[in-house]
């Protein structure tokens, strides 16, 4: 188990690598002169050839690509990735907080999720093909299909704005978390607790199933038996969807006004404040990469059979 | 496939979203509700912007100017009736123009409690000239030799030659305007700053970036205290979410923003107005949105005054204001509307007139053959692009709709949306035969505006290939100098008619800033600065 683990590990070293070159060399491919964004982005009103030399000067962009390529590498590892160009202060500074406010809202999203999938998965494995199955799926397939942009709007305003009772946007209390929570549930529980539905119906049909049956198990235990085999599809499947979440509450994060990732790289990108850029797309990258390790051990650690697929 | 239970269950709810839907539209039972919350928020304002009220450095450009306004104040002010004293109650002009004498009101403190005198103005002034290079747009920044305390509450500007627009380079929200210089970092302002204490009559007193940032009433302030005692910025995006807000009286309060684009639609805001909530206020005209041609570009027909005169005739204005900006903006035939100073001058009026299009492109040689749908001349096509900025819907639309004209008389015009970054940089290196752009603004026009024709990277590339180029930069040259009224006045009615006469700034409409507030707010006014709003003139009845 410890050798997979540090296999595992060392193959998204240079996962990692490829992922910091190609975003470095993607932005640097932007046809504008860095230093006149810069200048750009602080809204000096009038932009001088002296003056843009002597920011390149003050960012080092004076060096050839490939040295400020390590230096930003080397940087990023310590989670220095630069000051904004646009407000000047540390990017940490402000990817810090705003990615800490993201992962509270997807945290408590995923387990809303979680919890809700393996609860109606369950009952509509249980129930295949009668009509709380059935209805549950109708359901959930509107649900899903509509966009959450629409579905938030139409939310606030029946929920605060007609009935005031949750505030229309922010993140000021607990209370600001409902909304949001909810339109982000609606998004994906109707498709992830399809997975679990799956995976639990295929498992019922399994040779130990019908063992146990014939053993004369309680169907209770059985089914416990059932729902541990199966989480293990959807162990994986949600350790891939946290970060999916993760990277897609750009939506919701700018309808809700929610202070986090989302919100900030729309307002780097329109504003082309790089270094901003840089780290939101390594970070989630390294985001996207950790949780797919850390379920391929998780499952390895469940299933044995795994451990020697590396 | 479906089973009979499946579709009516599919049925009862789309039903069921549909009736819940519909009824959005006629209830109107929560006024109660409202008053509530109206209120709660009585003697405070909380407004909506997009942006976050970044850092508020005076000497820097990333602050929100709004907030800014609010925080920090200049030695005089710039009012409809011209300069008046501000933080200085009086000042002389020597005779050859070149030294200021202000006398400094005694009664103004900073937030810190730091007293505001001569020696504070020395070192906010030295210090904005210490970073000189990123205020080059203001040509006093160039100009001044030294400042020197006098006494206490006299200060002396001493500048390299005669300069008139200084008093009303002054008066802008910034760079020279004034914060405690115990907020100075290594004995300056360009290295950052610690606190932000302006002399202003709100002060800053709680920020969370990218969240909201709160403003308190400064009690001591040298007006008096403002009648608000609370304005909170919070940071919504714009569109459905601030409507939502206002709406629900989360925020009471929206303005355009210092890019020149209101936070909320016209019909969102004629919703507001007509629930009884909301009172919304236009200011006069402030700038004005144009199409900029470039005349150096000499391989491309948009060099020649012809074809732009052609484009300018071409141009249903009354059409673009009333239709597509819904009446939120008023018709421009010159580059300054008449209220701005110097700029109420006889000029030749270009109206909407196809056929007069038509006939000018033929004068000028370039014919439609039988069948062809776009004019040549030497085989070459009387054809150009347009550049607009893409996250303007208006700007998208206008372009459209100017294509078509365009069309009509025989111009092929492409258009494409670009970010403003990119369109900047168009501006700045020629390369762009059309584009959407905007005057400075009432505190800046005419002088920063035409100030600008000369530089590289504003409007060199739209003025300099035209036949009177050089007498036009040297009277520009001339007007920023200038000591008397009356030749400054002739020289600007020089200016601006070389400039129309060639056709190369294209007036397509007046903008102005709007206000959303609350119905019971009053004494809101707008200042020359465009995007400050005197906020301590408010007050709730």
């Amino acid at each position: 188990m410890g050798r997979y683990i540090i296999n595992r590990v060392f193959i998204s070293i240079p996962l990692l690598l490829i992922i910091s070159l190609l975003t470095f060399v993607l932005i640097n491919l932007s046809p504008l002169d860095p230093a006149e964004v810069v200048l750009q982005a602080q809204g000096v009103p009038k932009i001088t050839d002296e003056l843009i030399a002597q920011t390149k000067e003050e960012l080092g962009m004076d060096q050839p690509f490939i040295l400020r390529y390590f230096d930003w590498l080397v940087a990023s590892l310590q989670l220095d990735f630069g000051d904004s160009y646009v407000t000047g202060k540390p990017v940490w500074s402000l990817i810090g907080p705003a990615f800490l406010n993201t992962f509270k809202l997807t945290f408590v999203s995923s387990v809303v999720i979680i919890v809700m999938s393996i609860l109606l998965g369950v009952i509509c494995a249980l129930k295949e093909g009668k009509i709380v199955d059935k209805s549950v799926r109708g359901v959930s397939f509107f649900l899903t299909a509509m966009p959450s942009y629409w579905l938030a709007s139409i939310m606030i305003w029946y929920v605060s704005v007609k009935f005031d009772l949750l505030p229309t946007s922010g993140m000021d209390s607990y209370k600001s978390y409902i909304l949001p929570v909810i339109v982000i549930t609606i998004s994906y529980a109707g498709i992830y607790f399809r997975n679990v539905r799956t995976s639990m119906i295929s498992n019922l049909n399994e040779d130990y199933v019908l063992y146990g049956r014939a053993c004369g198990l309680p169907e209770k235990k059985i089914t416990v038996h059932i729902l541990r085999n199966s989480l293990q599809v959807a162990i994986s499947i949600f350790g891939m969807a946290i970060p999916i979440i993760l990277g897609s509450t750009v939506v919701i994060e700018n309808i809700f006004a929610w202070p986090g990732l989302g919100s900030l790289s729309v307002k780097a990108i329109l504003s082309r404040d790089f270094p901003i850029i840089q780290a939101y797309v390594l970070i989630l990258a390294a985001v996207f990469v950790l949780f797919n390790t850390v379920s391929d051990i998780v499952n390895a650690a469940m299933n044995p059979k795994i451990r020697n697929d590396l | 496939m479906f089973s009979k239970k499946f579709i009516l269950a599919a049925l009862v709810f789309w039903v069921l979203s549909i009736l819940v839907a519909c009824s959005a539209n006629s209830a109107n039972s929560d006024n109660e509700k409202k008053e509530d919350n109206d209120n709660k928020q009585k003697a405070e304002i909380v407004y909506a912007s997009a942006k976050d009220i970044n850092d508020m450095n005076p000497h820097f450009y990333t602050g929100s100017m709004p907030a800014q306004g609010m925080v920090y104040e200049s030695l005089v002010e710039n009012t409809e009736d011209g300069i008046k004293p501000l933080l200085a109650k009086s000042w002389e002009i020597s005779e050859d123009g070149r030294v200021y004498t202000f006398h400094l009101r005694k009664d103004v403190k900073f937030h810190d409690g730091e007293p505001f005198n001569a020696e504070a103005v020395k070192k906010n002034i030295e210090a904005v000239q210490n970073n000189a290079e990123k205020h080059s747009w203001i040509k006093l920044s160039t100009k001044i030799e030294s400042v020197n305390v006098v006494d206490e509450y006299t200060v002396e500007l001493v500048l390299s030659e005669t300069y008139y627009p200084t008093l009303v380079e002054l008066s802008m929200t910034r760079p020279y305007v004034f914060i405690s210089p115990k907020d100075f970092m290594n004995g300056g302002t360009k290295a950052g700053v610690e606190g932000f204490h302006g002399t202003g009559p709100y002060i800053l007193t709680e920020h969370k970036t990218d969240q909201y940032a709160t403003f308190e009433a400064n009690e001591d302030y040298w007006g008096g205290s403002p009648k608000v005692k609370k304005i909170t910025s919070k940071v919504l995006p714009a569109g459905e979410t601030t409507f939502l807000a206002l709406k629900k009286g989360e925020v009471n309060f929206a303005f355009t923003d210092d890019r020149g684009t209101d936070s909320l639609d016209v019909e969102a805001m004629n919703q507001l107005v007509d629930s009884g909530d909301y009172q919304l206020v236009r200011s006069e005209p402030m700038n004005t949105k144009m199409i900029v041609a470039n005349s150096s570009k000499s391989d491309n027909p948009v060099s020649e005054t012809a074809v732009r005169e052609a484009i300018w005739y071409s141009i249903d204005r009354k059409t673009i204001t009333e239709d597509i900006l819904s009446g939120t903006e008023t018709v421009a035939y010159t580059l300054f509307s008449p209220n701005v100073n110097y700029a109420d001058v006889d000029l030749k009026k270009r109206g909407y007139d196809l056929e007069k299009a038509k006939e000018i492109l033929e004068e000028a040689g370039w014919t439609l053959e039988d069948g062809d749908e776009v004019r040549t001349k030497d085989g070459n096509k009387l054809a150009m692009k347009l550049y607009y900025d893409s996250n303007s819907s208006s700007q998208k639309t206008q372009a459209e709709f100017i294509q078509a004209s365009l069309k009509g008389i025989g111009i092929q015009l492409e258009i494409i949306g670009e970010e403003s970054t990119s369109i900047a940089n168009r501006r700045s290196t020629g390369d762009y035969d059309l584009l959407f752009n905007q005057t400075w603004g009432l505190a800046y026009d005419p002088q920063s505006t035409i100030a600008a024709f000369t530089s590289k990277v504003s409007y060199l590339h739209t003025t300099s290939g035209i036949a009177k180029a050089d007498e036009l930069y040297k009277k520009i040259e001339q007007v920023m100098v200038s000591t008397d009224e009356e030749t400054r006045k002739s020289l600007y009615a020089d200016i601006l008619k070389i400039v129309h006469d060639e056709a190369v700034f294209i007036p397509i409409s007046n903008g102005s800033i709007t206000v959303i507030a609350p119905k019971n707010l009053k004494g809101i006014s707008f200042k020359q600065t465009q995007f400050e709003l005197p906020f301590e003139q408010m007050f709730f009845e």
